[in-house]
């Protein structure tokens, strides 16, 4: 990218494991601020978490990108450093002064435990953000307990509203809240910044997994408050039928369709060359479509199943009719719309070339002004001394000390677990 | 304080849930937003149930509500010249436009780019559709279940594996497309503070499908293993749902200091769960019908609220999956204060998510107004700050302009 990245100038130290707030930090370090992703030695369960290439752990495993290294370091970087150690402590702080945001996601408690709560950060630059991104936040009678993705999915009447039609509740995602929780993240903290930019004035920032779950469900929120209650319905639809998941001719492969008025139900009608069954009056309009909706969907279903799921949803899309395949992770990676749209992004990680090229999912947005690419996976500790130089003001003989007493770290301890 | 984002003024011309939510995110931190909406029939949304009061009524609709919190609202047929002429007017002011036209159709309503940005160089534009603006689905019809579908999420993530595709609930992508455009409108604020320009800002919600199982790309692309559903299917510790007593929960094996069986052992009374052949993750999926029937009477003697309190007073990680009624009632969010109360003319006043985030301690969700009925501030904007005369706003009237 010849053009600076708009974040430009823009630091943040961030202290972050597993998900949502490395995927919110993702974003500043993909507009050009300076991410740099403090990790602790101590704590390398994102690098041991994998996937590993060819699902085999190589020799130098911790930098191998599995799933986390490469969301949570791609386009920062990496300071590994023992911030408990009384010497790391006193280096944090120095950077601290020369930064512009300091996130974590230790659970309330932790950062002031460590001197590095607001109010101490603020009191050596006024002018830092800080955010911490914790399950329930920093007050309230749960500000204690921890959280997955899933146990917030849970939490925020999502996954209550969620599962097969009569069946039970099934827990929504594996982890898109994380992916939720990281876009609001990034948002809150580009919106700090830009309240900083009039006044001068840096300030403190909790967000909480749960909260940002429950403003994504603000209609059964509503809908509560007046003795309201959602059915479970799977794919089906409050009104509209059909709206479901058909089985195709292939095995385990599925196309869903949507008829959202008289007008594309005779559309779709037309499309199956209006047989007996769909000329029933019972199916003329949406109240008596969906009324008998699970006899439509089963008719239906009988007919999708005659042909090759990709080939059905596209023709059905040239007849203007709403529908799609359900497609898997080969799919997408093969997919020419997301090719010719570059969303896929190939990258060779040149600290570890033996990985080989690999695909990574890119950001689901396009902005010519801002325009993101992949640089950068940080490989553990990679940028220690060029941080603690160029920042903290360390001579090459003082960084050599605390890399040779256990404080900053290029590699994990010898006796650390191969995942 | 005024909201961080007060000095902007956004439009939006969304004809679907996502670009409501997205001019929504902005709306709630201040930023002046004006909805503009075909006349008569409005929004899609305001007539979609359920609806508040089970009456169908264009200003009770749930998702409606939910989706256009502090927006002021004026009916426009931007369909007619004489409509488009007027939106061109409240463009050449404007900060930022979210529309969600397919495509092809914005320029023949003088709505693309190009037009825009000639009268207004500074206009940050963000369009937020199913496929993007461009790529050979560019024209495809969509919705938040072919998002899912087509997104990947439909296959891999929700559902059992020995049933069909099943997705989340309450238009999820929809959302996470929104929260995309925001950030990327954030992005482009800070882009144009340097540079006086604006931009135009493509949002894809199929992609922002893909973007959210990371478990998905990645396990591909490194093993060549194609990523399927049914990740809570016997899985008694670590995704399914178990019944409390008045509730359910779902339980996980963090905060166990690796020794997950035993602290839930400890925890619940029940030696049997240290048997070796539960002390794997694997051996707990081969065994799990009988770790369910171990597990499942234990919990079932707790409540909701007390399990809570006891597995956090213990480090341990669980989820109570509330139904939305207790997430209402929920003492935590109460004592965060993290409703927002709004009264609505035909709702009455009820309590709203707020933003997700506090500021120096402060609710960062804007408590200006609720959902806009339609027309409301067609007097207020169109006389008031585009200077027509109520003459002149009866004759648009009378043409089925507003």
């Amino acid at each position: 990218m010849s053009e600076k990245g708009v974040l430009d100038g823009i630091r943040v130290l961030t202290l972050e494991q597993v998900h949502a707030l490395p995927w919110g930090t993702g974003f500043l370090a993909d507009l050009g601020a300076d991410v740099i992703r403090v990790e602790s030695p101590d704590h390398l369960q994102d690098r041991k978490a994998g996937p590993f290439p060819d699902g085999k752990a190589g020799e130098e495993w911790w930098n191998e990108a599995g799933n986390l290294v490469y969301y949570g370091t791609r386009n920062k970087r990496s300071l590994c450093m023992d911030v408990t150690h009384a010497r790391g402590k006193e280096v944090f702080l120095r950077l601290v002064e020369t930064a512009d945001i300091v996130t974590d996601n230790f659970r309330p408690g932790t950062m002031q435990r460590f001197g590095f709560d607001h109010d101490s950060l603020s009191s050596i630059n006024p002018r830092i953000i800080t955010l911490s991104s914790t399950a329930y936040g920093y007050t309230g009678p749960w500000r204690r307990a921890g959280s997955r993705a899933r146990t917030v999915d849970a939490a925020c009447g999502l996954s209550y509203l969620t599962g097969y039609e009569g069946g039970p509740s099934m827990r929504a995602s594996n982890n898109y809240m994380d992916h939720s929780v990281g876009n609001n993240v990034a948002y809150a903290l580009l919106l700090a910044l830009y309240q900083r930019k009039k006044t001068g004035r840096g300030m403190r920032v909790d967000l909480t997994m749960l909260e940002t779950g429950v403003s994504a469900v603000g209609p059964a929120i509503l809908e509560a408050q007046r003795g309201i209650t959602r059915d479970r319905l799977g794919c089906a639809h409050w009104w509209k039928a059909p709206h479901n998941v058909y089985p195709t001719r292939n095995d385990d492969r599925w196309i869903v369709i949507v008829v959202s008025s008289d007008e594309e139900w005779e559309n779709l009608k037309d499309a199956m060359g209006s047989p007996d069954w769909a000329r029933d009056t019972k199916f003329d309009t949406a109240l008596s479509r969906w009324q008998n909706r699970h006899e439509l969907d089963q008719l239906l279903g009988e007919w999708t199943s005659q042909d090759d799921d990709l080939e059905l949803a596209s023709d059905l899309q040239a007849r203007g009719i709403t529908a799609g395949a359900c497609m898997t992770a080969r799919d997408l990676v093969n997919d020419p719309h997301l090719q010719e749209r570059e969303y896929l992004w190939e990258f060779a990680n040149p600290q570890v070339p033996e990985v080989r090229p690999r695909v990574f999912a890119g950001r689901p947005y396009r902005d010519a002004g801002n325009p993101m690419t992949l640089s950068k996976v940080a490989g553990l500790g990679q940028d220690n001394e060029t941080i603690l130089s160029e920042l903290a003001g360390l001579s090459q003989s003082e960084i050599s000390d605390l890399q040779a007493d256990g404080v900053i770290f290029d590699a994990p301890r010898p006796d650390e677990s191969r995942p | 304080m005024p909201g961080i984002l007060s000095e902007l003024r956004v439009l939006e011309l969304a004809l679907r849930p996502s670009g409501a939510y997205c001019a929504k995110l902005l709306a709630d931190q201040g930023a002046d937003t004006i909805k503009v909406e075909p006349p008569g029939w409005g929004d899609q949304a305001r007539h979609e149930p359920p609806f508040i009061g089970d009456v169908p009524h264009p200003d009770r609709s749930s998702t409606f509500l939910a989706f256009n919190t502090n927006k002021r609202g004026i009916t426009l047929d931007v369909g007619q010249a004489a409509g488009r002429d007027l939106f061109g007017r409240l463009a050449q002011s404007a900060d930022v436009i979210v529309e969600s036209y397919p495509p092809g159709q914005t320029g023949g309503l003088g709505l693309d780019y190009e037009t825009l940005s000639e009268a207004n160089p500074r206009l940050i534009l963000v369009s937020v559709t199913y496929f993007g603006q461009d790529g050979p689905y560019a024209d495809y019809q969509g919705d938040d279940l072919v998002a899912q579908a087509m997104g990947g999420y439909l296959y891999a993530v929700t559902g059992s594996a020995a049933m069909p595709p099943m997705g989340t609930a309450l238009q999820q992508m929809e959302i996470t497309a929104a929260r995309n455009g925001a950030v990327a409108v954030m992005g482009a604020l800070f882009r144009r503070d340097e540079t006086e320009r604006g931009t135009h800002i493509d949002v894809s919600t199929m992609e922002a499908a893909v973007s959210t199982p990371s478990g998905l790309i990645h396990p591909y692309t490194y093993t060549g293993r194609n990523p399927h559903r049914g990740g809570s299917d016997g899985n008694v510790m670590d995704g399914m749902h178990l019944p409390t007593l008045d509730g359910e929960v779902t339980l996980t094996t963090a905060g166990t200091g690796g020794r997950p069986m035993q602290a839930w052992a400890e925890f619940l009374d029940e030696p049997g769960l240290t048997d070796p052949k539960f002390a794997t993750r694997g051996g707990r999926m081969e065994h799990w019908e009988e770790l369910h029937s171990l597990v499942a009477p234990r919990l079932a003697q707790w409540t909701n609220l007390d399990l809570m309190r006891k597995t956090m007073a213990r480090g341990l990680v669980i989820g109570l999956v509330q139904t939305p009624t207790q997430v209402v009632e929920s003492p935590h969010l109460e004592e965060r204060g993290f409703f927002v109360e709004l009264d609505h003319p035909e709702t009455g006043p009820m309590q709203y998510p707020g933003s997700g985030f506090f500021i120096d301690g402060d609710n960062a969700m804007a408590a200006d107004r609720p959902a806009p009925q339609l027309g409301e501030h067609n007097v207020e904007i169109l006389c008031g700050e585009l200077g027509l005369s109520l003459r002149e706003l009866g004759l648009l009237r009378a043409a089925r302009l507003i």
